[in-house]
């Protein structure tokens, strides 16, 4: 169903809900790679070719970025942060996705400019139900920016 | 009289016996002048004495000092041998005292701070004091005064005595005594007349030193005061301090709340509902209605855990007053709930204009909560009535009312209708969480009110609440 070029890269650090991501995706017949980053500082690896993905062609950029906030070493505010800071991922679209409901956590996201907010619920058909919607609307619908 | 003027007057007179006239008729008129001058002087004296003893007393001294002052001049002046001021223990009943101030000549004891007992002198001798009398006593030995009254005296060698009254306002406080130790004394009436007026001036001294002392008692009381109101400032201040600590402790704890607590339920459900998916081959109907039983109770805590942080929410979040129209916003609130389920037959009475101070998110959140309980508790009802107004007070705080005829409430357990997660119906007559009315009190304590509720089984209830302190109105 999706535009299957492009990656989604997958920032989470909880294996249950990767796992649970996964299989949402696989569900929806959400056919792209999925890359994991376990981190904010793996994220940024990825996205700018450092680290472990120091050989990796960083002007393939994935379809969307899924962001939990809370993460070890780097949290996901401060990767927004940097993402939007630099020339070549400032367009790049992110939606954080985080059990967090915090006003504060949903302000921070938005006014650092993340593209959508989406809290995780308990139930898991509403889970997979959002990211049903939010292949449909990142993966197909959208037109990514020209860069 | 002078001599040289006698030898003067002698060539005036034609013989002898015209001065012996001369001199008989000078002496008769002369002599009383010359008593008179001397009285004079004397008088001259004493008034500057009081002028100075008054002087003294102006100058803001201390009472030690005026009685100091005044011992001296008043022995000076009147040549005694010793001027004293005794005092009386208060409380003794005028029995015991001592000397407080003294001024006496060198070769005779000092009486200052020798305790006297002075009960044989006996009750009417103070008494008389009170009243203003005074003690003269020409010779102690030749005056009839009792056997120990003279040996008080005597042993201070004490001959003559003259003891005045020393009245602090209506009280007596103690005696100025003059004494001579040389020998008996007549004491001149010119001469008691200045004591008199001596210990009248230092009454005056003793009534202002009383003030001061009052006014001195008065100013340590008010340091005292205000000093334990600052120390109240300090720990207000602290407590404030504690409490914003305590805050942002409350702060992080609903954050790791909402995060981690959450976290592990969504696996639990997660690979609940994986199971029963992938797996549904190897389950029979006992094994999925299990996992079902798990995935709701996961769901359910997770529900109880957004409604705690909520509730948290209520009484973190900031806070702005503003004015209101309660009553648009509840006829808004009613008519959303009418159309959830448009087939109920409810009639509303809203009671038009009640204008209210208040936050509106937190206000909207409080009549939410009330209709809907009134909207869920009449429900088992073909009809019902559910009304909105406020009643007439005493106070400036106006009395909010939300009632409905419905399934009532049992008063036995009314205590425990505000407390978070009570709930007094079971969840199968009338879903819900037992937060809805937490919501409540809490919204309306932060706005200084507070809720109550009345009501009986199956007669309905009335929820009151106020949106600030209700003090009398004056």
């Amino acid at each position: 169903m999706s535009d299957n070029t492009k990656c989604i890269l997958l920032v989470e650090d909880s294996p249950d809900d990767e796992a649970l991501a996964l299989r949402a995706f696989r569900r929806h017949h959400i056919s792209n790679e999925v890359v994991v980053a376990h981190d904010g500082v793996e994220a940024l690896d990825y996205l700018f070719g450092t680290g472990m993905y120091t050989e990796r062609d960083i002007r393939e950029k994935p379809s969307v970025v899924l962001l939990d906030l809370k993460l070890p070493r780097l949290d996901g505010i401060e990767v927004l942060r940097r993402i939007r800071a630099d020339e070549r991922t400032k367009l790049l679209p992110v939606v954080v996705l985080t059990t967090s409901s915090e006003e504060q956590d949903m302000l921070d996201s938005y006014s650092l400019g993340c593209n959508s907010y989406i809290r995780k619920p308990v139930d898991f058909i509403q889970f997979s139900e959002a990211i049903r919607q939010l292949g449909m609307y990142w993966l197909l619908m959208n037109e990514s920016p020209p860069i | 009289m002078n001599p040289e003027i006698f030898s003067k007057l002698r060539t005036f007179c034609r013989d002898e016996a015209a001065f012996e006239q001369l001199q008989q008729v000078l002496i008769e008129n002369l002599l009383p002048l010359e008593h008179e001058i001397e009285q004079a002087q004397a008088q001259v004296e004493q008034q500057k004495a009081l002028f100075r003893v008054i002087t003294c007393l102006r100058e803001p001294l201390e009472l030690e000092t005026i009685f100091q002052a005044t011992a001296t001049q008043v022995r000076q002046l009147l040549s005694a041998d010793r001027v004293g001021m005794f005092r009386f223990y208060p409380d003794s009943g005028w029995n015991d005292g001592e000397f407080v101030s003294e001024d006496v000549d060198a070769a005779f004891p000092s009486a200052i701070a020798r305790k006297i007992h002075d009960h044989c002198f006996g009750e009417q001798f103070s008494q008389r004091y009170q009243q203003g009398h005074m003690q003269v006593v020409a010779d102690i030995y030749n005056a009839g005064l009792s056997d120990c009254h003279i040996e008080v005296l005597s042993q201070f060698q004490v001959k003559a005595n003259l003891a005045v009254p020393l009245l602090q306002g209506q009280k007596l406080w103690g005696l100025l005594c003059i004494h001579q130790c040389k020998a008996p004394r007549q004491w001149q009436p010119i001469e008691i007349e200045f004591v008199s007026q001596i210990a009248n001036h230092l009454g005056v001294a003793l009534h202002h030193a009383e003030l001061m002392a009052d006014l001195r008692a008065e100013v340590a009381e008010r340091k005292q005061a205000e000093q334990s109101i600052q120390a109240l400032n300090q720990g207000l201040q602290q407590a404030i301090v504690n409490l914003q600590v305590v805050n942002q402790e409350l702060e992080s704890f609903s954050y790791s709340v909402s995060h981690d607590l959450r976290a592990p339920l969504r696996s639990i459900d997660g690979f609940s509902q994986a199971l029963l998916e992938d797996c549904h081959e190897q389950l029979d109907i006992a094994g999925q209605d299990y996992l079902q039983r798990i995935r709701s109770a996961t769901q359910r805590m997770g529900t109880l855990i957004d409604d705690l942080l909520n509730l948290s929410l209520i009484t973190r979040s900031e806070m702005k007053r503003e004015t209101i129209n309660l009553s648009s916003l509840a006829v808004k609130i009613t008519a959303e709930l009418q159309q959830s389920q448009p087939e109920r037959k409810v009639k509303w009475s809203i009671q038009p204009d009640l204008v209210a101070q208040g936050d509106t998110r937190l206000l909207q959140i409080l009549l939410v909560n009330l209709f809907s309980n009134a909207w869920k508790f009449t429900s088992k009802h073909a009809q019902a009535h559910i009304e909105f107004g406020s009643l007439a007070t005493e106070t400036d705080a106006a009395v909010y009312f939300v009632r409905d005829d419905g399934a009532g409430l049992d008063m036995t357990f009314a205590d425990k209708l505000f407390g978070p997660f009570q709930r007094l119906h079971k969840i199968h007559d009338f879903p819900g969480n037992g937060i809805g009315l937490a919501t409540v009190q809490r919204i309306a304590h932060r706005h200084g009110g507070r809720v109550w509720a009345e009501g009986a089984v199956e007669q309905g209830a009335t929820f009151y609440f106020t949106l600030k302190s209700e003090a009398v109105r004056l």
